[in-house]
């Protein structure tokens, strides 16, 4: 069949689902005899999945931040200094609206103003939930063993959860652990 | 790796800037939770709607698993059953999407790459390319798309991105799948300006991404 190939634009439509029903049906059926537009279709895949991973770590005024990152690779902050700070000025204008610290905070909270402000503008981090104050201590220190960091909750497609302390009964679906039937 | 463990900090809520109200955020989630609570019940619209709201992103996720895309139809479809399958058996205690729609799908991918291996292997057909190949998902489930320098680059020529432009991203990707008829009618633009837009930013982001780092 000679289905026209694909495009970089025309597959861009396909995955923003722009395209007409029949434009998809063309463009797909495409994808299953020509190798290399399988592939072209997977990269923007791939890149879709990427700018989400962008967009969700994308520091955001109006979301709850979550204690700690951790692993800040602060080295990093001098080479990419300029990127850096383009994004810090977005985030640092918001910081007079926070309130003030939560009395259940644990270690480290004596942490100054100076530093959340430096760290909440360097943007970074695919990070966990974790369910609430009672057990965020061993969730951080579980998602501290595994490197990972802790996230406002509607995190990423990434982001594994740690229900199995909020009491969930045996065999219940979780995130993490997908079911097989 | 200057492993300065931080302590454990508030929670802030930030407000936000002029564009979108808080409250239409806190509709936003409400709606979301309300679908959720909803299907959870067994309600089947409320399903149907979550489908409809997140079907797209499991079958991107699946086609970026190198799943040829009708399969990846095949299989999306196959997620929902089964997520609707545990809700009705009472094993679903809480519908977090589009994550666990998103796992189960990498969880099923996985599967059928093993069992596709399995039988090239007994029918001795030659080895199947790669891109059939998905990562396990218990790996995956934690895996970075991105490097930090990826990230840096990308955050920051986003940061750069009007900021009009940045909020329609930031809506369409966000990872709520808000439609992009919603999310239009939120910064008053046409849906077909917001497409546009999100091209634009998708180039100017791939081009960051792409950029190679000189150590
Ligand atoms: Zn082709």
């Amino acid at each position: 069949m000679l289905k026209p190939h694909l495009t970089r634009d025309s597959a861009e439509q396909y995955i923003l689902g722009a395209l007409s029903p029949e434009a998809s049906a063309a463009l797909e059926a495409h994808t299953l005899e020509c190798e290399p537009c399988a592939r072209l279709l997977q990269e923007e895949a791939v890149l879709s999945e990427q700018l989400q991973e962008v967009a969700q770590s994308f520091p955001r005024e109006d979301r709850v931040i979550r204690p700690a990152r951790w692993h800040v690779r602060r080295a990093a902050a001098g080479a990419v200094g300029a990127a850096l700070a383009a994004a810090a000025s977005l985030a640092l204008v918001l910081l007079p609206g926070g309130r003030a610290p939560h009395p259940s905070g644990v270690a480290g909270r004596a942490t100054t103003t100076a530093a959340l402000e430096l760290e909440m503008g360097a943007p970074r981090a695919i990070v966990v939930a974790c369910p609430d104050l009672a057990t965020q201590d061993s969730c951080m220190q579980a998602a501290e063993e595994r490197g990972l960091l802790v996230q406002y909750p509607w995190g990423t497609g990434e982001v594994p959860r740690y229900e199995a302390r909020t009491g969930l009964p045996e065999g219940a679906l979780s995130a993490r652990h997908p079911v097989s039937l | 790796m200057s492993a300065a463990v931080q302590g454990l900090r508030m929670t802030l809520r930030m407000p936000r800037e002029a564009e979108e109200p808080v409250e239409a955020e806190v509709a936003r989630q409400g709606d979301e939770d309300t679908l959720a609570r909803r299907a959870l019940a067994g309600d089947r619209a409320a399903w149907d709607a979550l489908v409809a709201r997140h079907h797209r992103r499991v079958v991107v996720s699946l086609l970026a698993r190198g799943v040829r895309v009708d399969r990846a139809h095949e299989l999306a479809q196959e997620t929902w059953a089964r997520l609707i399958q545990q809700q009705q058996r009472g094993l679903l205690t809480e519908l977090r999407l589009p994550n666990l729609a998103l796992t189960q799908a990498a969880f099923l991918a996985a599967d059928d790459a093993r069992r596709s291996r399995r039988e090239s292997i007994s029918g001795a057909v030659e080895e199947l390319p790669e891109r059939q190949h998905p990562v396990d998902p218990s790996v995956s489930a934690e895996r970075r798309l991105l490097s930090e320098e990826q990230l840096s680059r990308a955050h920051a020529a986003l940061a750069q991105v009007s900021p009009s432009a940045r909020t329609v991203f930031l809506l369409a990707c966000d990872g709520q799948e808000l439609p992009h008829a919603e999310v239009a009618s939120r910064v008053g633009l046409s849906v077909q300006r917001v497409r546009q837009i999100l091209c634009e930013v998708r180039k100017k982001l791939r081009s960051a991404l792409e950029e190679e780092t000189h150590a």
